[in-house]
């Protein structure tokens, strides 16, 4: 009998993930960074230790998510203890001459600033220009009203930083792009429930007939719509059960085989970019221009994605063409559709086509699409199309992550961790082209390794405050470059662990990690080209 | 992680050795343990509960010196730890009692008649043990290249229990 294995690498690689975030929650409490706020020393903490969690896994991903709404909570809401009693001290400034004021001298902060008090918890950061220095007082050149009141302590924990309420850091799991995935959980859980993606599948793959490389485009071009709609790993999963008895047929030592298992989470992963609710990353673009202000419907996102997701899938189908040559001829396929013709399966059918058509069509009826997510939650519950363990079963863990996520960008950007962070290398030398390539080469790198939400969490609201900071200068567009990023993210397709389709794919047994990343590395590439063409020629002809 | 375990129980080593040939392409992820009786077979089960193993798939003779085959098949459908091991009965000389008692009392899954045809042992032993992780393991990624792939990715489909992320 073999000794059991020793589980010491599982609990040290845990050990060293947990100690290194605390680690990296630590520091901002012991070092202070010029030109951050308090706030901001806070928000660092939980942004170092989540990306820690995050890249290291020593707890589930979801989890670390709800962990930092946790810490938001405890820490940066206004109903925090450090933040509950708090008030700004005031102090009136005192004109010497024109423009000329006195101050005293702990009213300037790190970088020469003064906060104007505004109330007893909010204040306003000006720039101004420091005449002279005496003992408790500066002398300082600014314009003020004669009477305004300054903060007089500019360390103050609430400068800079307005706290806000506990609700803002919960109401995230109940934000419109949440509703909106959850509607698109609903849909995709009823049509697995009844077979709809099954059956689709069969119909949609009837005209690429027999010859390998049709099939394999009928393949692709199925698994990525319905991928578009559907969760990318139920949908490789289903695709799978597809190409499995295909596979069978083929001979072993035919490059076929490597095709048809590769072509499947590829076109998964590629799907996924095409509508708003294809995967998370997606999500989180949508909620940072969302605070922006900036709304994009949900045609108007399949429009600017499109020609993406068709180049990069003919490019892949050509790719693996030319790596995996098929020898087979033709081979039977066998598909069979049997819609379920039950009410509740008519009823489904009825829901799924009337929430895609108000989707896609958003920008001309104006209703927005996250609205509209709620017509197949609460319609197919009413109809108990989806009882009570179908909606137990819906991806609930996800929709954490991608709250916690959302949450976190919140409190970068008010508390000025975000801007504090890309103002470090001074970007406006930059074109803003060289800056998408930057921005997308890592997140291309990082998605990889990571999952791909995590990695638009911690890039995008980088992105985003160097738009409205005017850090990277004139001509820099946030939309186009979270764009970019969030597409980037879905670009990643390397390794098995890049994403779960590629796991899924990989554990099937066809294909060896090397054919994997001959094919990722060419999408990849290509993939950051082409939209950076679309950047530079076709995306600022629509948004 | 767990191991999950294959048992195969036959007093001739022979046919023990031919038993465990023609299931080897499996051995990688399920290893498999031999025993020449039903005793010895008792203490392999108590040595792979002690480890916090599992024990995935019986596959057991039944006429053998000592006790019967179809008890200690009885005896695993009683025993917590070994209720859902999947049960193959392999054997030629089981009359009609010692099998209707196998089905009644141990839930026996398959019977194979001796002589059997070796690709269709491994694909009941496949079968068995694509039934056993779909009930029993959480993460069935690991067994997708060695059993049952389109009924894994099935479950996978319906369950949902590897999401996007």
């Amino acid at each position: 009998m073999k000794q059991k294995k020793s589980q010491r690498p599982v609990w040290l690689k845990t050990a060293v993930g947990l100690i290194l975030g605390i680690i990296g929650f630590c520091i901002p409490l012991f070092v202070t960074f010029t030109g951050l706020s308090f706030a901001g020393h806070i928000t660092l903490g939980i942004f170092l230790m989540a990306a820690v969690f995050w890249m290291m896994e020593p707890i589930p991903i979801y989890s670390t998510s709800m962990l930092v709404i946790f810490l938001q909570v405890a820490f940066l809401s206004s109903q925090s203890p450090l933040f509950s009693e708090a008030e700004l001290p005031g102090t009136e400034i005192q004109m010497v001459s024109e423009e000329i004021w006195s101050v005293p001298a702990s009213a300037i902060g790190s970088g020469d600033q003064v906060f104007l008090r505004i109330g007893p918890r909010s204040s306003e950061a000006v720039e101004v220009e420091i005449v002279q220095a005496q003992n408790d007082t500066v002398l300082i050149r600014g314009n003020f009203e004669e009477g305004a009141m300054i903060v007089s302590d500019a360390g103050h924990r609430l400068t800079g930083y307005t706290p806000v309420g506990f609700s803002v850091f919960f109401g995230t799991l109940a934000s419109p792009i949440i509703i909106l995935f959850l509607g698109g959980f609903m849909l995709a859980g009823a049509a697995v429930k009844y077979n709809l993606d099954k059956n689709l599948t069969s119909v949609l793959l009837k005209p690429f007939g027999t010859k390998p490389m049709f099939i394999v485009l009928g393949l692709m071009l199925v698994t990525a719509v319905l991928s578009a709609f559907m969760s990318n790993t139920a949908t490789t999963a289903m695709m799978m059960t597809v190409a499995i008895p295909i596979a069978a047929q083929v001979a072993k030592e035919d490059g076929f085989r490597i095709m048809l298992a590769l072509s499947i989470p590829i076109a998964a992963n590629i799907g996924g970019m095409a509508t708003p609710i294809g995967t998370p990353p997606n999500a989180i673009v949508i909620s940072a221009l969302n605070a922006q202000g900036i709304n994009i419907a949900f045609g108007t996102w399949m429009i600017l994605a499109l020609p993406l997701v068709a180049v990069l899938i003919l490019a892949a189908w050509g790719i693996m063409r030319v790596f995996f040559p098929p020898k087979i001829e033709k081979f039977k396929l066998d598909l069979t559709s049997k819609f379920q013709t039950s009410p509740k399966a008519l009823m489904l059918y009825f829901f799924f086509g009337l929430t895609v058509v108000l989707w896609v069509t958003e920008a001309q009826h104006g209703v927005p699409s996250s609205m509209v997510a709620f017509l197949p939650i609460a319609g197919l519950t009413v109809t108990s199309i989806m009882e009570k363990e179908d909606i137990r079963a819906l991806p609930w863990e996800v929709l954490w992550l991608v709250a916690g996520g959302i949450a976190l960008g919140i409190s970068m950007e008010n508390t000025g961790l975000a801007v504090w962070i890309v103002s470090s290398i001074s970007w406006d030398v930059m074109p803003q082209i060289v800056l998408l390539l930057v921005f997308g080469l890592v997140a291309l790198f990082m998605s990889n390794f990571l999952s791909n939400t995590v990695t638009a969490t911690l890039l995008i609201p980088l992105a985003v405050s160097m738009g409205t900071s005017g850090i990277a200068g004139d001509g820099f567009n946030l939309i186009i470059s979270a764009l970019l990023i969030g597409m980037a993210c879905n670009m990643a397709m390397l390794l098995p662990i890049s994403t779960p389709p590629n796991a899924i794919a990989m554990s099937t047994g066809f294909i060896k990690t090397g054919d994997m990343i001959k094919v990722g590395l060419v999408i990849g590439f290509v993939g950051i080209g082409i939209a950076l063409i679309l950047s530079l020629f076709y995306w600022p002809l629509l948004v | 992680m767990s191991k999950i375990y294959i048992l195969v129980v036959e007093d001739e080593p022979e046919v023990l050795d031919v038993v465990v040939r023609d299931l080897s392409s499996l051995e990688e992820t399920f290893p498999i343990e031999m025993a020449v009786s039903v005793k010895e077979a008792r203490e392999i089960i108590a040595e792979i509960e002690e480890n916090g193993d599992k024990l995935g798939l019986a596959v057991c003779d039944h006429v053998m010196p000592g006790e019967m085959g179809v008890e200690l098949m009885i005896d695993m459908q009683k025993q917590p730890f070994t209720e859902r091991t999947r049960k193959v009965l392999l054997t030629g000389q089981a009359g009609l009692d010692a099998t209707v008692e196998a089905v009644n009392h141990a839930r026996l899954n398959r019977y194979i008649a001796k002589p059997w045809d070796p690709e269709e042992l491994v694909k009941i032993a496949i079968d068995e043990l694509t039934t056993y992780v779909i009930e029993h393991e959480k993460n069935l990624l690991p067994y997708l290249g060695i059993l049952d792939a389109e009924r894994l990715n099935e479950v996978i489909r319906s369950r949902g229990t590897v999401s996007d992320h």
